[in-house]
């Protein structure tokens, strides 16, 4: 192993600087990669990471600064001099023809030709063979690529930039679409590209699958590298405030707000699917006013379906008390008025008009409240006005009301909601996951409006798959199991380990 | 910020149909060059013709029909419901109205009154058939409406008899219901200078339409469910919109504009509805509302550009020039619109994005700097 | 060019509508009728046709009135142009169509189909130097209207004799092409023919579409499928009065080894040459007769405004003998036709019930 005794770093970046018409998406960007390494380039959404690795393929070119390959200065017009150069880029979204076989979607674009006309497959499927080997890839150039899975997909990708002779590779946020189990898959092909020499670019905003596969780790924030980090000298969180440049909020609750008013009792409630079998079973529980009731699960286990019996936007039996009053024959949009607010699992399907600008976005599930409405009529300038505050209340990072939701990061679209959820003093809260897919100052905002508003006196149900949050933001904590509330856990005295082994069904009683 | 987004975006609304035409007129012309015509000179006919003053109106009256039905066609569009049941339901509902207003006499604006009524319940009816079998047994609209077409037509000509509805005309072999009294007629506006025919009195009418359905839309409840309903039906579950109810309610008020359909040239042409009244109405409906984007100016500038198109097949066919050249460049317009409108919805779409991230780093980067 | 186009069809506008707020009074009949300012010329008269959906090439009546201009036009040395209605359209698009030619210079201008009655009466009035000639109608009266009328259910008479002496089963049917009244007239004659011969016959009748669907007029298949229900239902002499769709009524009969009977034309001629064989007679309409008719008197100045029926008497509706398959009972069908003539036999042109 003697090329990693030479001081030559393989990629080298100094001082790049992109500008876009009217901002800078890169400044004074300085990244070295050693040869053999997997280097991780973690930022936050928007941070710039993207910009960077486009630069370092040739989709787009710098205003300034230097690249050098193996210690050369390079100047790459396209992707294909970046390719020469031996670079290779695996996109987040894979570029593969379904209905072509492994085989001929790596040769798709670069065919063997045997004398110069007649493709040569038996060649192509040989060196296919030699690579997936002596990488650990496990690819069978003749399956057909519609009958493989994501990780495998994924691994043609791969087998598909060193056919083509890459021995630096990119891979865009190649995490983001694989299972835990795929993921290690994957890492331990990265493992076996770098035995033989490649390099590896690894982008991601996971920060512990950065810790456990990186050899090294830059940081980058609002479009600038801030630092590079040995994975063996830091932690998760030692990153995550690099990233965010401050110091990460933590869930928990000072003191407690818990008083002795119901304000939503449910007795027995039971989800059932088409063909009769149980979903939600059973269920029982108060959330009294100042609360927190967290739910711990497994997802899949009836979380959704007992929201959404909660909402009445799915059927049930059993009994649903909103304070004294019971609205188990409600509409949901009687419910929604009598005050209990809805932040929902999936933000793009049920809780956005994606293609409607933000202010109608916030009458959406407020349709006929104040300021919303005024009798049968809408009140736009009511609903606009109101818009502009939850914007600037909430931090919704937008250059006004009147842009689509679809063109606002994740953070801010939940963010979004949450204000809207939050307006018109709702009396109970169903909040599903509120922080997911948020970055961390997002999500510190959202903590802060629920803990504002469980000491006005909200009664909240939390659902999440984030367990810190669950254990610091809830007063009591149940945990579901098919469809069943198993048992109760006090989040005063729960590791995240202990809840999650009890989530599965493993542990003792607590 | 806001003007400029909505300057952009609205000269975007135009770029689509702008590009539909240019495309439409040249497929036409190599369409036109092929069949031996000239192409200049053909166009040169259908301008000249279709700036006359005769012709202005003509083609404002037709015009007027076609909004009718690509208004209620556009209304079931905006919830994603396709109301291919126009057709059936302004036939039934024109048949109907006819008789009924034949029937009585009336003082003039309660006789008009009650003919449009009869019209618009029917027309509601016979949709909000097909809008209670979606929601109750989820019968799709879209077969549920052709079926009520084909209902509406065999009714139609059952109830169009002389043992029914139907008065014979003597010496004619044509049957029609009675015709409506002078007091049930609305009479017709001189709207346009240089020619005596007369625009329908219904135009006033259209355009109070089209001003309601804009202000349904934008300014109800109701209005920003059925939008809500159509962008995400998820998200309007969610957000307490009874779908079902919508469902019910869009297709009553779908039908109840269908059944305005046949109005204009029953009240302000022919009086009775006979064996030649106009079909198919309900179809062009569908291609106007997706020329018009389901907009009701979209929708007025699409109904006088296929009425105007209509009409100049009468001269070309005088001057021995295949007039299936009007439904070639029709069919292209609306082929190339839906095309042209995908296109700029994308783009406008990744714009939009570029835009908010180029802003809102531009805000950020003071703070950090 | 296009600007001579223009200018040419502006000054006929205007000249149309000068026309037209000249004669706007009540008195216009008088100025109208006989019209010496414009004596007609028989060589080289720009003729207008307006066909009804369809046009030239239906093989059904549009074509019967385009065989009566072909012939007048060689005859006579005219020219003419010809339009065509479309599906769907509406009254004001057919007016438009006879104003076009009114204003194009055409003269006479004549109007195929009842559908063009409001609209001849209409157009007529804005120019009465203009001939109009309108092919089964006469709601349509004016100065220059010459009406042209066919007593169809006449000539159903005789072929539904025909149909009851040639059917074995004493079972015939009746494929009509759209239920208008128009076709019921057909019926009518046809059935009280049949009648007239064996009060006991069985007598199926089928339209094969309602209005507003008028493609029973043009739809084999439809035609096939309703005469094949008759055939299977013990008839073995069909009628059809459907137009287009006339062919899969033979192709039904030449299948059930059945016999048809034609329409408007002598389809034992006109018909596909497979199935002539099964076509005993055809009830002629003879559109074309009638058409050159009207234009032969317009070449001599002679035409008559108002209604001309074409019926048995004057030999504007007849049967067919071709191929001499009713040959041994025409002496019979020719005795009926002269009781129809002299009136002995009033013929019903209504069904009943």
């Amino acid at each position: 192993m003697w090329m990693t005794a030479t001081p030559e770093p393989a990629v080298e970046l100094k001082g790049i600087v992109k500008r876009f018409p009217g901002v800078v998406a890169n400044r004074d960007v300085c990244l070295k990669v050693q040869r053999g390494h997997v280097h991780a380039v973690v930022g936050e959404n928007g941070a710039g990471k993207s910009t960077l690795m486009k630069i370092l393929y040739g989709m787009q070119r710098p205003d300034e600064g230097e690249i050098r390959i193996n210690g050369a200065p390079v100047t790459f017009r396209s992707p294909s001099d970046a390719i020469a150069a031996g670079i290779g880029m695996v996109h987040q979204h894979f570029m593969l023809a379904d209905n072509f076989t492994v085989l001929e979607n790596v040769i798709l674009g670069s065919e063997p030709r045997q004398a110069g006309t007649v493709i040569d497959f038996s060649a192509a499927r040989k060196r296919i063979r030699e690579i997936s080997d002596a990488y650990g890839l496990g690819v069978n150039p003749d399956s057909l690529v519609e009958s493989l899975g994501v990780g495998d997909r994924q691994r043609v990708e791969i087998l598909k930039v060193l056919y083509r002779g890459a021995k630096i590779l990119i891979l865009d946020e190649p995490t983001a679409v694989l299972v835990p189990q795929e993921v290690e898959e994957l890492f331990a092909s990265l493992r076996g590209l770098v035995r033989e020499g490649h390099t590896v670019l690894f982008i991601s905003h996971k920060l512990d699958e950065v810790l456990s596969v990186a050899d090294e780790i830059t940081v980058i924030r609002r479009g600038t590298t801030v630092e590079t980090v040995n994975p063996g000298q830091t932690t998760a969180r030692r990153l995550a405030e690099l990233m965010v440049g401050s110091e990460l909020p933590v869930p928990e609750l000072r003191e407690s707000t818990v008083t002795d008013v119901v304000a939503l009792a449910v007795e027995g409630l039971t989800v059932r699917t088409p063909e009769g079998r149980p979903i939600v079973d059973d269920v029982s529980f108060e959330i009294r006013k100042g609360e927190v009731l967290g739910i711990a699960g497994v997802e899949g286990n009836g979380q959704a379906e007992l929201v959404e019996a909660i909402m009445g936007i799915r059927p049930a039996a059993g009994t649903i008390r909103l304070s004294d009053t019971d609205i188990t024959g409600w509409t949901t949009r009687r419910r929604r008025v009598s005050g209990v607010g809805h932040i929902p699992e999936d933000r793009h399907r049920h809780g956005l008009l994606l293609e409607a600008p933000l202010w109608e976005n916030r009458i959406l599930g407020h349709q006929t409240e104040k300021p919303n409405a005024k009798g049968p009529w809408i009140d736009r300038s009511g609903a606009r006005k109101d818009t502009a505050r939850i914007v600037d209340e909430y931090d919704v990072r937008t250059p006004g009301i009147d842009v689509h939701a679809s063109a606002l990061s994740g953070g801010n679209q939940q963010k979004l909601i949450v204000g809207r959820e939050m307006s018109g003093d709702p009396v109970v809260l169903i909040a599903s996951h509120p922080t997911r897919g948020v970055d961390v100052g997002a999500q510190a905002a959202i903590w802060d409006h629920l803990r504002a508003a469980r000491a006005r006196g909200l009664a909240v149900l939390l659902i999440s798959a984030d367990l810190d949050e669950l254990i610091g933001m809830s007063d009591t904590l149940k945990v579901i199991c098919g469809g069943r509330i198993v048992r109760a856990v006090d989040p005063h005295n729960v590791t995240p380990e202990e809840l999650g082994s009890a989530m599965t069904g493993a542990g003792g009683e607590a | 910020m806001i003007s400029r987004f909505n300057v952009r975006s609205a000269a975007l609304t135009l770029v689509a149909p702008v590009l539909a035409i240019v495309l439409a007129v040249g497929i036409t012309t190599v369409v036109l060059l092929v069949s031996g015509d000239e192409p200049l000179e053909t166009f040169g006919y259908m301008v000249d013709y279709g700036f006359q003053p005769r012709t202005m109106v003509l083609t404002l009256n037709l015009a007027t029909t076609y909004y009718f039905s690509a208004l209620a066609v556009a209304i079931g569009f905006r919830m994603n419901l396709f109301n291919i049941g126009v057709d059936g339901q302004y036939r039934l509902a024109a048949l109907i109205a006819a008789a009924v207003g034949g029937a009585v006499t009336l003082p003039a604006p309660l006789h008009v009154t009650l003919t449009v009524l009869v019209a618009v319940l029917v027309g509601a009816c016979w949709a909000g058939l097909a809008g209670l079998l979606k929601a109750t047994r989820g019968v799709s609209e879209v077969i549920s409406t052709i079926m009520l077409n084909v209902i509406a037509t065999g009714l139609g000509a059952w109830l169009l008899h002389t043992d029914r509805l139907a008065v014979a005309v003597s010496g004619s072999n044509n049957i029609g219901t009675k015709p409506i009294g002078p007091s049930g007629q609305v009479p017709g506006l001189h709207l346009i200078a240089g020619t005596e025919v007369k625009v329908y009195g219904f135009v006033v009418v259209a355009a109070l339409a089209g001003i309601g359905f804009h202000f349904m839309l934008n300014s109800t409840r109701f209005g920003f469910d059925l939008r809500a309903t159509g962008r995400s039906e998820s998200a309007a579950v969610a957000s307490g919109v009874n779908v079902k109810k919508m469902i019910v309610g869009t297709m009553v008020l779908s039908g109840a504009v269908a059944g305005l359909v046949g109005m204009p040239q029953l009240l302000g042409a022919s009086y009775s509805y006979s064996l030649d009244f106009p079909t198919g109405l309900g179809f062009t409906g569908i291609a106007i509302a997706l020329l018009g984007r389901n907009n009701p100016l979209g929708i007025a500038f699409g109904a006088l550009l296929w009425s105007f198109l209509t009409n100049s097949a009468s001269i070309l066919d005088v001057h021995q020039i295949s007039k299936e050249i009007v439904i070639i460049m029709q069919g292209v317009i609306v082929l190339s619109v839906v095309v042209a409108y995908e296109l700029v919805r994308r783009y406008r779409k990744s714009a939009e994005q570029r835009r908010v991230g180029q802003e809102l780093a531009a805000t950020a980067e003071p703070v950090k700097g | 060019m296009r600007r001579d186009q223009f200018l040419r069809l502006a000054a006929v506008v205007l000249a149309g509508a000068l026309a037209t707020s000249a004669c706007g009074g009540a008195e216009n009949t008088d100025s109208a009728k006989g019209d010496p300012s414009q004596p007609a010329k028989p060589q080289g008269a720009k003729i207008g046709l307006a066909y009804d959906i369809g046009g030239r090439g239906d093989q059904s009546f549009n074509d019967a009135a385009a065989r009566g201009l072909d012939q007048a036009k060689t005859e006579f040395g005219a020219t003419a142009n010809e339009l065509e209605a479309s599906p769907g359209e509406t009254e004001a698009q057919k007016e438009e169509r006879l104003r076009l030619l009114a204003t194009g210079g055409f003269n006479p201008v004549i109007a195929v189909g009842f559908a063009y009655s409001k609209p001849v009466a209409k157009v007529a009035q804005e120019f009465p130097n203009v001939k109009f000639a309108l092919v089964d109608d006469e709601a349509a009266k004016g100065p220059n209207i010459s009406n042209l009328l066919f007593a169809e259910h006449e000539g159903s008479f005789l072929v539904g004799a025909a149909a009851a002496l040639k059917s074995k089963k004493n079972s015939i049917g009746f494929v009509g092409g759209v239920q208008v009244p128009l076709i019921a007239k057909f019926e009518a004659g046809f059935a009280a023919g049949a009648k007239h011969i064996k009060p006991d016959i069985k007598i199926q009748t089928k339209y094969l579409t309602q209005p507003p669907d008028f493609s029973g007029f043009n739809d084999p298949a439809k035609g096939k499928t309703a005469a094949e229900g008759m055939f299977d239902g013990g008839a073995d002499v069909v009628y059809q009065a459907a137009g287009g769709s006339g062919g899969g009524v033979f192709t039904a009969a030449k299948a059930a080894n059945a016999f048809a009977i034609g329409v408007d034309s002598d389809q034992a001629l006109t018909a596909d040459a497979s199935v002539k064989d099964v076509i005993i007679t055809s009830m002629l309409k003879k559109v074309d007769v009638a058409v050159y008719t009207f234009l032969k008197g317009f070449a001599s100045n002679s035409v008559t405004a108002g209604s001309t029926i074409y019926d048995l008497k004057v030999g504007g509706v007849d049967y067919s003998v071709t191929g001499g398959k009713v040959d041994d009972i025409k002496a019979q069908l020719d005795e009926l036709k002269q009781k129809i003539i002299s009136g002995e036999i009033k013929v019903p042109d209504k069904t009943t019930g």
